[in-house]
């Protein structure tokens, strides 16, 4: 099970990375997006899963959509000049930094050793929304005006005149 | 040992989150359209939610996780907003949405 | 007497502003009486002050009003002295400045520029008042430089033409050499009596007997006279006195005539009995003046410009004033200043009188015949004629005769080159008359559209024409029976805070002398006379028969081309190589282009850096924590 949406995950963005067409881009976010779901409910979390499905592969996913729809742009530019520098050392980067991390991970005694004590607890809604309206009620009034915030911002932006 | 990574050990998640990571990372470095930069940012920001709730399930399934899931989806919609709404307003201006080409900062 | 003493430089310069500010706006009419009324105003006030410093105890009035600057051991009060030489001075600057005024209202009636020669003019009396009225050597120094600013403004008034500012800035820089050597005197004389007052130093001298040798005083005394030499066109500064007469010519009778050309003595006579101690300087003086007056008397002999052959007057009157301050005769040359002061201005506002009436005609070769057309201009002007030359009774018989009778005293050899350059003076001031006004027409359209000039212009000349006769009464020299009476009231001030009064010494052929010089001269200006009274044909086969003394006189000696030679043009090289290869190369190149050059390079090397692309950044910061990550998990 986890194989299989591991691999849902790592090939969607893989696809979404390969693709020239920014829709196709999109849908592929999408697939990336629902194999996360999946990783969520693995990970005995239900709740998480089903708001990355509304919110991410719902909502965001759907206004970059929009926004690619909106203005036209379907295809990348051919490159105006070949950044080949930017490309290797871009791609150079990205390897070490993977390969570094993989393994440190794979090398990690203190993983293995967390990852062995499991008693698998479903996470439900209501633990959730009793933490974060008893210990984070200020941050969740920050977040709340953090979104109007960027409400305000991206109107501000994107209208012509105010 | 790679058995347990197949079937969903802990390091499996991380391992998983990280390749998602670096995934998100090429895309920015290397593709030139925002938008696919921005799915970039998006991919790393998920990546960060994978290890996060893997850790939390591993702890006894606590509950800290899930909040900060929360808020980093409201931060992600933010940036949704006010990301794409740069985008536009990019394109207003240059009708493209190749990062390379907003470079008036150099001038 | 406190406040009305104030008035009296002030009020010269509330003219100036007023006009200067306002001038344009209302009107020619009100510049006219503004400017001519705050003379003649400041004439009332001094008239006063003349009369109350008469009346004082010691007859000396010092309106003081506040400490001026006062640092370490330098206090300077600002002040106001009136004492007889002063008062006097006051009274020559503002009266004679009041008639020239009057007389600028018709003169400059056409011109464009009204109200700025007015504001000019105003300020220049302001001035000049601070340097005769200041009670120390600071104001006097600032009147000074107040007089040879005004004097450049006004020379370079037609600033439209090549010459006149280029005259202005001659006059200005010839200034400033003597001025430096004021300054130096100034500093001298503190760093020996720690003061710059005039009175409190002069009490400090009063008991001091003449230096022997080359001291402190001889020292700041001849750099004194360096300032005077500057300001009163001297032996070797005189040059660029006739080059002044690019001004308008009631300015030249006012400034380069009659007043700021005087500062230079009245500052000699101002410290009087500190000169008095310096014989070297005394001994120098007599010398400079005495070479000045026969110089400048032999160009003036061959010059064609009516107002050239005045200034060259100018010079030479002056020497004869210096070489008497250097005969000891500092009540003699003040009175000297006093009668030029009337005749020369006379002179020069009678030229321009001409000079109008003939179209801005200068130049005498192209006058003559114009006594008819010209009555009061002619009558007036042949009675300066009589004054300058020493006619007996006149104002210049007396006063030049008793300079002459001192120089004897001093040196016979300087008596001698008094009384040539007196020959010369008669002559050219009978050939300047007679090529004006005796003879034919030689340009008869201007003489057919010559025309007496309004009653502003004539009004001044007649005063000063009547002043000019009888000034001289003031002072009739003992060797005629008189009593030298301005040197008895100028002695307050000469000997102030003297000890021991100096008495000169007299004796000698006086009458003789007189005799001698006034038959000389009187031969001389008649032959002038006869020379020129039918036409420049005389003259012209005279010229023709000593050719290069014709041209060396001419051409002023190449006193001018030398000076080009040997400082002008070395100076200018020195200052080109400066330019070129300090200024360009060293300071400009390697001072300032060579950073620049190098700061530039570097905002090169780092633009690379700086692609504006978002992309290259995110590349830098993933470098960047890579080897941070690098550094921490090695």
């Amino acid at each position: 099970m986890f194989l299989i949406f591991a691999l849902i995950t790592l090939l969607g963005a893989l696809a979404m990375f390969r693709s020239r067409n920014l829709i196709v881009a999109g849908l592929c976010l999408v697939l990336c997006f629902l194999g996360v779901a999946g990783l969520f409910l693995l990970l005995a979390n239900p709740v998480a899963a089903a708001l990355q499905i509304i919110v991410y592969s719902g909502a965001i996913v759907v206004l970059v959509l929009f926004v690619i729809m909106l203005l036209n742009s379907h295809e990348e530019e051919a490159a105006a000049q070949p950044h080949r520098i930017q490309r290797w050392l871009g791609a150079l980067a990205a390897a070490v930094l993977g390969a570094g991390a993989c393994k440190a991970v794979l090398s990690s005694p203190g993983l293995v050793r967390i990852g062995q004590e499991s008693p698998a607890r479903v996470m439900d809604l209501q633990q959730v929304g009793t933490s974060l309206f008893q210990q984070h009620v200020v941050a969740f009034e920050a977040a709340g005006l953090l979104l109007l915030a960027a409400m305000v911002a991206a109107v501000a932006l994107v209208k012509k005149e105010l | 040992m790679n058995s347990a990574l197949l079937q969903g050990s802990l390091q499996g998640y991380i391992l998983v989150a990280l390749l998602l990571f670096v995934i998100g990372l090429a895309t920015v470095l290397i593709r030139r359209s925002l938008l696919v930069q921005f799915m970039g940012i998006e991919l790393m920001l998920n990546a960060a939610n994978v290890a996060l709730l893997a850790f939390a399930r591993y702890r006894g399934g606590d509950v800290q996780g899930t909040v900060f899931y929360l808020f980093i989806i409201a931060v992600a919609a933010c940036e949704a907003a006010v990301g794409l709404a740069l985008v536009v307003a990019l394109y207003r201006h240059r009708h493209t949405t190749d990062s390379d080409s907003a470079d008036a900062l150099r001038r | 007497m406190h406040t009305t003493a104030w008035l009296i430089p002030l009020l010269p310069l509330f003219g100036a502003a007023l006009i200067g500010l306002l001038g344009r706006k209302i009107g020619k009419t009100a510049v006219a009486v503004i400017g001519v009324g705050v003379v003649a105003l400041a004439f009332c006030f001094a008239l006063r002050a003349f009369f109350l410093a008469g009346s004082a105890p010691d007859h000396r009035l010092e309106s003081l009003s506040f400490t001026w600057m006062s640092t370490g051991n330098l206090s300077v009060p600002m002040g106001l002295v009136f004492d007889p030489l002063s008062s006097l001075m006051a009274l020559v600057v503002t009266g004679i400045g009041a008639l020239i005024h009057l007389y600028s209202v018709g003169y400059m009636w056409e011109e464009e520029g009204f109200a700025r020669y007015f504001a000019y003019l105003n300020l220049f009396i302001f001035f000049m008042l601070c340097l005769v009225l200041g009670n120390s050597l600071p104001l006097l120094f600032v009147g000074w430089e107040g007089v040879g600013l005004c004097s450049y403004l006004l020379i370079g008034y037609y600033f439209e033409t090549d010459y006149a500012p280029a005259a202005g800035l001659k006059a200005f820089l010839t200034n400033r050499v003597g001025d430096l050597g004021v300054i130096i005197g100034m500093m001298a004389l503190f760093a020996h009596f720690n003061t710059l007052t005039i009175a409190e130093l002069l009490t400090k001298v009063g008991h001091l007997s003449p230096e022997v040798g080359f001291g402190v005083l001889s020292f700041a005394t001849l750099m004194l006279f360096v300032g005077a030499c500057g300001k009163s066109a001297q032996i070797p500064l005189y040059i660029w006195l006739p080059d002044a007469m690019a001004g308008p010519t009631p300015v030249s009778a006012l400034i380069h005539a009659a007043t700021m050309v005087t500062a230079g003595i009245f500052m000699v006579c101002r410290l009087a009995p500190l000169f008095q101690l310096a014989p070297i300087t005394l001994n120098v003086i007599a010398w400079v003046g005495g070479l000045t007056a026969l110089f400048a008397a032999t160009i003036g002999l061959v010059q064609r410009d009516i107002k050239k052959v005045l200034a060259y007057s100018t010079v030479s009157q002056l020497g004869y004033m210096v070489m008497a301050l250097g005969a000891g005769g500092f009540a003699a040359g003040f009175f000297h200043v006093f009668t030029h002061a009337w005749f020369k201005a006379l002179l020069f506002l009678g030229a321009g009188s001409v000079i109008m009436a003939m179209h801005h005609e200068q130049d005498l070769f192209k006058m003559g015949g114009l006594r008819s057309k010209l009555p009061i201009t002619f009558w007036t002007m042949l009675l300066a004629t009589l004054a300058i030359m020493g006619f007996p009774g006149f104002s210049g018989f007396f006063s030049k005769d008793e300079i002459l009778y001192l120089a004897y005293l001093k040196h016979p050899a300087l008596w001698v080159i008094g009384v040539a350059g007196a020959c010369c003076t008669s002559f050219y001031m009978w050939r300047l008359m007679a090529l004006t006004f005796w003879g034919e027409p030689r340009d008869h359209h201007a003489y057919e559209h010559a025309h007496e000039s309004p009653w502003t212009m004539t009004l001044p000349l007649v005063v000063l024409a009547a002043g000019s006769v009888v000034v001289g009464y003031l002072g009739i020299p003992e060797a005629f029976g008189g009593h030298f009476s301005i040197g008895r009231f100028l002695e307050p001030s000469l000997a102030y805070g003297q000890l021991h009064v100096h008495e000169g010494h007299h004796g000698g052929p006086a009458i003789l002398l007189a005799c001698v010089s006034t038959i000389l001269g009187l031969g001389f200006g008649l032959f002038g006379f006869l020379s020129y009274r039918s036409g420049t044909a005389l003259a012209e086969s005279r010229a023709a028969r000593f050719p290069l003394l014709h041209r060396i006189l001419l051409n002023k000696y190449y006193v001018d081309e030398g000076i080009e030679r040997v400082i002008l043009s070395p100076v200018r090289g020195l200052g080109r190589l400066l330019w070129q290869v300090g200024d360009v190369i060293i300071v400009d190149g390697i001072g300032v282009n060579l950073p620049a050059a190098l700061a530039r390079l570097a905002g090169d090397l780092l633009a690379l850096f700086q692609t504006g692309r978002v992309r290259n950044y995110t590349l830098g910061m993933v470098l960047g924590a890579l080897a941070i990550l690098w550094i921490f998990f090695k």
